[in-house]
């Protein structure tokens, strides 16, 4: 019984070795950069709103917008950040998720490097046409999406579509092309893939026969 | 005296939970098949790895325990507690070679979210992941909702009748139709019903709000796994508020509700008798708490002044209502704001309505409305008995199906379990604060956790302590399979030790 019980955990984690074993490589040396997703027990300190001069807008990060969404509201604000997802035409605009956690900035898409740094971070923004019109690549597994830099009010509750912590740009241009992301074949993974499929197939087969004797 | 199960006894455990991953082993195929259509093709390899390792480890299970020994409950339960233990291991393995978990143990949070419809991620850049990956998620939350084991007893129905302990270790509470089989395959009518009309509105909202036509199709495919298994996985970080459009809102509504319908209403329903949606207990206690609820978190709103206008305002509120109630998890806003803009009683309604979930026999999680019921049933029960003379017969009756009488035994079973619940939730809480979060974020996503709610205010995250991590994995197994089939197997392991032969 013992016995096979150890066995029963060891071939467990023989599984969960093979697929540590099996990961992508990174492709960058490890960097500091903070995650991308806040700790809950950090303390937020929402300072006043710091006041530009007459008419420049706010620079601001997305932390700042979920945190402190009362001392931003209604405020010029000037946002940077990745489009993820898809652009989301409509008749007044475009809808966008613009994401400025450390995937769009320098380090890049996860895919890219395979450095963790956490989640996803970001804030909806409406464009007008002739913003959204510029983007020319947007953010997903095999593509890095354009970083957009906007100029907009940024709302706690949009009052003419009722979404909540957007900005509703007024201008923005697109600061840095996106492009597609490269993903070298893993060879290890598809030989012992291809292995272990063939293996499978057989017991499945051996089974089948073991069956109609 | 403790019996030290026998080697029959491990050989009909082995033999269900080796058919049910050779089902898991199935269902990669299809994320495989789209990795390699769309070139995702490491992530392709990742599957043909994971359903080679899994379709391995299940066969061998089939062909080392092949018995004609009899299943019992028992062997049932611990069968479930185990086929979901391994499914979720075997799960984890694509989600840790899709290169977007830190490590093994959060991939298999992730499976484990996955298949018991928590909703809960600990995924990396979901916003770069690999389409065929974010498949896998949404389809294992399809698994767990429609039941891994009911998948099983769809496919493998040769085993026959004794294998109605496997249906009732999933925490459903009663068949809906006297096999166990008519009742999978019931299910299974409804979800695929489901399936195709809610596809269908949700693809026609989707291009509406502006995504393309494939695009849109992956999204609603996806949305609706999420919504109508109560899962709460989305495609994007951004869950539902990424669309940014109150048509999909409106159209996840009916698909979460159904959700959280159980299959015995469905199925009174299906039969053209509508009048049991008025009579049912499960539904009339919903109703109540729903409201509650619902007046509960528009207070809040209001006092913490969120909202510009009323049409916003209950537009977020009945969504986020619906989502917490049904256990399903899809936010139309950053979880963030719950914390910052909320202030606290709207959050606390979220915990109250993800505590209290959705119908017995449903794919929601939490106590369940037939609980709350039976309690307050109870509660009338023993009030009337009190006022009245002694020797006044005091008979409570409630409608589940058909008029039933409410019986003592019943009211201490829904109250045990209750307290388990309640147990639970404050397990992963108490941890929390043990780890220096305030009480609101830990009950939060405590709650979350074991109810399958889904819904976070930031706690659950990839560098979040291993022991909460651990925690929360034990809390979505116990709170998705309703306690006693976990229990079942931790007494086998005992059995295994000091049992007796």
């Amino acid at each position: 019984m013992a016995a096979a019980a150890a066995l029963l955990l060891a071939v467990l984690a023989a599984v969960a070795g093979l697929a540590e074993a099996l990961r992508h490589p990174r492709t960058i040396e490890p960097v500091a950069e903070p995650a991308a997703v806040e700790d809950p027990r950090e303390e937020v300190v929402c300072d006043d709103v710091p006041q530009p001069r007459s008419g420049e807008p706010i620079v601001v990060d997305s932390g700042v917008l979920l945190d402190c969404p009362g001392r931003y509201d209604g405020r010029l604000v000037a946002y940077e950040g990745e489009v993820v997802g898809a652009v989301l035409e409509r008749d007044d605009g475009s809808w966008v998720q613009l994401n400025d956690d450390p995937y769009a900035g320098e380090l890049g898409p996860l895919p890219t490097h395979r450095q963790f740094r956490g989640g996803n971070a970001g804030i909806g923004v409406h464009l007008p046409p002739a913003v959204a019109g510029q983007i020319a690549s947007v953010g997903a597994h095999d593509h890095r999406g354009d970083v957009l830099a906007v100029v907009g009010v940024y709302h706690q509750s949009d009052p003419r579509s009722g979404e909540v912590a957007i900005i509703r740009a007024t201008g923005g241009e697109v600061v840095a092309a996106g492009a597609p992301i490269d993903h070298p074949p893993l060879e290890d993974r598809r030989l012992v893939g291809g292995l272990l499929a063939a293996a499978a197939l057989g017991l499945l087969l051996a089974g089948r026969l073991r069956a109609r004797r | 005296m403790l019996l030290r199960p026998g080697a029959d006894d491990f050989r009909i455990v082995g033999l269900s939970v080796g058919r049910v991953l050779l089902g898991v082993s199935a269902a990669m195929v299809a994320p495989a098949v789209l990795g390699f259509a769309l070139g995702e093709v490491n992530e392709a390899w990742g599957f043909v790895v994971g359903a080679s390792l899994t379709g391995l480890f299940g066969q061998g299970l089939v062909l080392l325990c092949r018995t004609r020994a009899t299943l019992t409950a028992t062997h049932g339960l611990v069968s479930v507690a185990a086929a979901w233990l391994l499914a979720a291991w075997f799960g984890a393995v694509p989600l840790l070679l899709s290169g977007h978990y830190g490590g093994f143990l959060d991939a298999y949070f992730e499976a484990m979210s996955g298949f018991a419809t928590i909703g809960q991620t600990l995924a990396q850049d979901l916003d770069h992941m690999a389409r065929s990956v974010n498949l896998w998620r949404h389809l294992m939350q399809f698994m767990g909702g429609q039941g891994i084991i009911i998948i099983a007893l769809t496919i493998f129905s040769s085993v026959g009748g004794a294998i109605g302990s496997l249906y009732l270790g999933e925490g459903r509470e009663e068949k809906i139709l006297p096999s166990v089989v008519s009742t999978a395959r019931f299910i299974w009518k409804v979800a695929l019903t489901y399936a195709v009309v809610g596809i269908a509105v949700l693809w026609a909202a989707l291009l509406q709000a502006g995504l393309g036509p494939g695009l849109g199709l992956y999204h609603a495919f996806a949305l609706f796994m999420a919504a109508f298994d109560t899962g709460g996985f989305a495609v994007q970080s951004t869950s539902v508020a990424f669309y940014r459009s109150v048509g999909v809102e409106v159209a996840l509504w009916p698909v979460m509700l159904a959700g959280g319908f159980s299959f015995a209403l469905h199925y009174q329903l299906w039969q053209g008798r509508g009048r049991e949606l008025v009579a049912n207990l499960e539904s009339r206690v919903l109703a109540v708490t729903a409201g509650l609820v619902l007046a509960m978190m528009l207070s809040g709103l209001i006092a913490a002044g969120a909202f510009a206008d009323a049409s916003a305002l209950l537009r977020h509120a009945l969504f986020h209502v619906i989502s917490a109630h049904t256990t399903t998890g899809l936010a139309t806003v950053p979880g963030a704001v719950y914390v910052s803009a909320w202030g606290v009683l709207a959050p606390a309604s979220i915990v109250l309505a993800m505590a209290l979930g959705g119908m017995a026999g449903s794919t929601a999680g939490g106590i369940k409305a037939l609980r709350v019921g039976l309690i307050v049933k109870g509660i009338r029960k023993d009030l009337r008995a009190t006022l009245l003379p002694d020797s006044a017969v005091v008979v409570e009756t409630y409608h589940l199906g058909s008029q039933r009488v409410l019986s003592g035994r019943k009211v201490t079973a829904a109250g045990t379990v209750l307290l388990l619940w309640v147990l639970l939730y404050a397990a992963g809480a108490l941890l929390g604060l043990v780890c220096g979060y305030d009480l609101e974020t830990a009950l939060f996503d405590s709650v979350a956790a074991a109810s399958s709610g889904g819904l976070s205010v930031g706690l659950v995250r990839p560098d979040m302590e291993v022991a909460l991590k651990v925690v929360f994995i034990a809390q979505m197994l116990l709170g998705r399979l309703e306690f006693i089939a976990v229990f079942a197997l931790l007494g086998y392991l005992v059995a295994i030790l000091r049992g007796r032969t």
